[in-house]
């Protein structure tokens, strides 16, 4: 099998684990118009918290469900008590705060869990390689690709087809409109910025197998989070999705073509797509 | 003005002196080292353990010539010009002359030379050959092997441990210390008749290793080297065996930080896997039974690669002052040059020419988490000796 094949495969692998991450950041920008430099900090939180978890003897399915959960709280609680109150400041203030936060959380996780990383085992039966011909691909990564595509359906259904999904849309276009509509809208934003922070985390718990946990992947993730945002079109689902594998596939191709400027090429792909496209693929004018 | 008042004045006049000349007193019995270490950012488990290293001698000697040693960190962030604005302050504020620190190969080159300008010692632990050769000066000196030295001692046991292993191939950091790595690895290889049969750059910030893992499965190689070090080697390894590479090639990793990258890395992973090393806490020294002990008891830990070459470092830096008799950073360093001492790995000598160190580098194979006799006892050492490259053939010219 061509070695192009292989890394496109390999590219949706990738891709597949930047939409989840990155989605969270583009639905909470859509409605909240709020740029979250805090973003990873939910990704290492879920990272670690896996982590912690299955040291303690939890199985891996059950940090995947509980641990998001515990994360989304984590959101919600910042959001009631710190991040709502300047939502109406300029963004300036949010990249103040949010980073802040951000670093608060860092040295946080390495007050308790030490500035070494760590592994985490990949969970039993998912361990190992697929064959097929010369491609060989482990388990745990086509796991990875379809559990994210399976919560990317899910959060598609959620935003297109249920009452909580109209109102975000709607709140995303006018948040004073919904407010009229009789919808709680801070309740609205809370619970949107909750599952932001779930969807990292979810990214987070996935990821640990692969990439161990460390204190510092937080600010990795929300780098490339914010690479696929842009690409894809600030509050777009859809747009996080295409922008998070057009990421992957060409971060691995280039792995290829030329790999040490495969990481560079990441950032040269959102400039090639702002200079034709300034609100990204699928973003809205405005 | 009464009594009262006249007192007070005086008091008040008088107390800012003392303290000065207090201050003053204590500034010329001190010794000050500085440790520019990265103490954030992606190395600061590097910094942390380096600083516990400088901690380690200091608090060991107490004090020497008749004058108390103390320290101070810097957090260089691994970044050149963090690192060297870091040591201009630290000689202008606290008139510190010595150095030790310097684990990234570029903050080290960069450190080295202002502190060349400044006229102190530094002495460093990164693995650029070019530290102690080319961009060599008086003032810097270097304990660990260089990237020749370690690319020799480990691919020249393997291959001919493994004398089938024709095909080889590498992913390497693309900076100063891969490239040198990998400059080396060519030489070996093409000494010994073995291909080189592909090789991935990656850059310094990668941390997605699976592209330049799949073009390493396409060119079947035997034989997978990892030319990286610290957090990347970690995650470049852990990625390869969970592409199962361990089962269809022979993964090395020439250059590793020892027992913290194997505890990052847990035995499942470091099973089979062959490592370069520095250091290992099971070499029989006297010098590195009397540094265990230490650390065993202030620490509770096993000492690792980062801190105990910062300590390795400091000590040959305390040991040159009291050689010297002297703080003169041109007396100290004079006494550094040719000195021989017993060091962690046994006999060790600087060598004059180039200031560095001449001494041992281990080859390292994981062991089965079952063979495991203790908590820190993941590999067995296959091998160690001593390649370096001649003073000409590094290129030195001290000045």
């Amino acid at each position: 099998m061509s070695v192009y094949l292989l890394q496109t495969v390999n590219g949706i692998g990738i891709g597949m684990l930047y939409f989840l991450l990155a989605v969270g950041l583009s639905i909470v920008f859509g409605l909240l118009r709020f740029v979250n430099f805090a973003h990873g900090v939910f990704y290492l939180l879920g990272a670690y918290f896996c982590f912690e978890a299955v040291r303690q003897g939890m199985s891996f399915w059950a940090a995947l469900l509980i641990v998001p959960l515990f994360v989304a709280a984590v959101g919600w609680v910042a959001e009631k008590t710190l991040l709502r109150h300047v939502y109406a400041k300029p963004h300036e203030f949010h990249i103040l705060i949010t980073v802040g936060v951000a670093l608060i959380i860092q040295e946080l996780v390495i007050v308790q869990w030490g500035p070494l990383g760590d592994s985490v085992a990949v969970p039993s039966g998912l361990e190992g390689v697929v064959m097929w011909g010369d491609f060989i691909y482990p388990k745990y990564r086509l796991f990875v690709i379809a559990v994210t595509g399976g919560l990317a359906v899910l959060l598609w259904w959620v935003l297109e087809g249920t009452r909580l999904g109209s109102a975000v849309r709607a709140g995303s276009e006018s948040p004073e409109m919904v407010s009229l509509l009789g919808i709680n809208v801070f309740r609205l934003f809370s619970l949107v910025f909750a599952l932001g922070a779930a969807t990292a985390a979810i990214a987070g718990v996935l990821a640990a197998p692969i990439r161990g946990v460390e204190p510092f992947m937080g600010i990795e993730a929300l780098a490339v989070a914010f690479v696929v945002v842009v690409v894809g079109g600030l509050g777009s689902f859809t747009g996080a999705l295409v922008g998070g594998i057009l990421i992957g596939v060409v971060q691995s191709v280039m792995s290829t073509l030329w790999p040490e400027g495969a990481r560079l090429m990441i950032y040269v792909a959102m400039a090639a797509v702002l200079l034709l496209r300034p609100n990204g693929l699928l973003g809205k004018r405005g | 003005m009464n009594r009262r008042d006249l007192l007070a004045l005086a008091a008040a006049g008088i107390a800012p002196m003392s303290l000065s000349r207090l201050a003053s007193a204590q500034a010329a019995e001190g010794i000050e080292f500085g440790a520019p270490f990265p103490m954030s950012g992606p190395f600061a488990v590097n910094g942390k353990y380096g600083e516990l290293g400088v901690r380690m001698a200091i608090q060991r000697y107490g004090t020497v010539i008749g004058r108390r040693l103390a320290y101070s960190v810097f957090d260089t962030e691994a970044k050149p010009a963090t690192a060297v604005r870091k040591v201009q302050e630290a000689a202008q504020q606290k008139n510190t002359k010595f150095f030790v620190g310097g684990i990234l190969s570029p903050e080290a080159l960069a450190m080295g030379k202002e502190v060349h300008r400044l006229g102190g010692v530094f002495f460093c632990y990164s693995g650029a050959d070019e530290i102690t050769g080319k961009e060599c000066n008086a003032a810097t000196f270097r304990w660990p092997v260089p990237a020749y030295g370690a690319v020799a001692q480990t691919l020249r046991p393997l291959i001919e441990a493994q004398p089938k292993a024709k095909r080889w191939y590498t992913i390497t950091a693309q900076y100063v210390f891969g490239e040198g790595m990998l400059a080396a690895t060519k030489d070996v290889l093409k000494e010994k008749g073995v291909e080189l049969v592909g090789n991935s750059y990656h850059s310094l910030a990668e941390k997605e290793f699976s592209g330049y893992l799949t073009n390493a499965i396409a060119a079947k190689p035997d034989v997978l080297v990892l030319l990286n070090f610290g957090t990347q080697s970690t995650d470049a390894l852990r990625q390869a065996i969970s592409f199962g590479l361990h089962k269809k090639m022979t993964i090395l990793v020439p250059w590793t930080s020892g027992l913290e990258q194997f505890q990052s890395l847990g035995a499942d992973i470091t099973e089979d896997i062959y490592f370069g090393a520095q250091y290992w806490h099971k070499v029989d020294s006297p010098t590195n039974r009397e540094l265990i002990a230490q650390v065993n008891k202030e620490l509770k830990i096993m000492p690792n690669y980062t801190l105990a070459a910062a300590f390795i470092c400091t000590k040959c830096v305390i040991d040159a002052i009291a050689k010297a008799g002297s703080t003169e950073p041109k007396a100290v360093i004079s006494a550094l040059e040719g000195m021989k001492f017993e060091g962690l790995t046994g006999q060790e000598q600087i060598r004059k020419e180039d200031h560095q160190v001449i001494k041992d580098y281990y080859l390292l194979r994981g062991k089965a988490k079952k063979q495991m006799k203790d908590a820190d006892d993941y590999v067995d050492v296959v091998s160690s000796g001593q390649s370096f490259l001649t003073v000409e053939q590094a290129g030195c010219k001290l000045s």
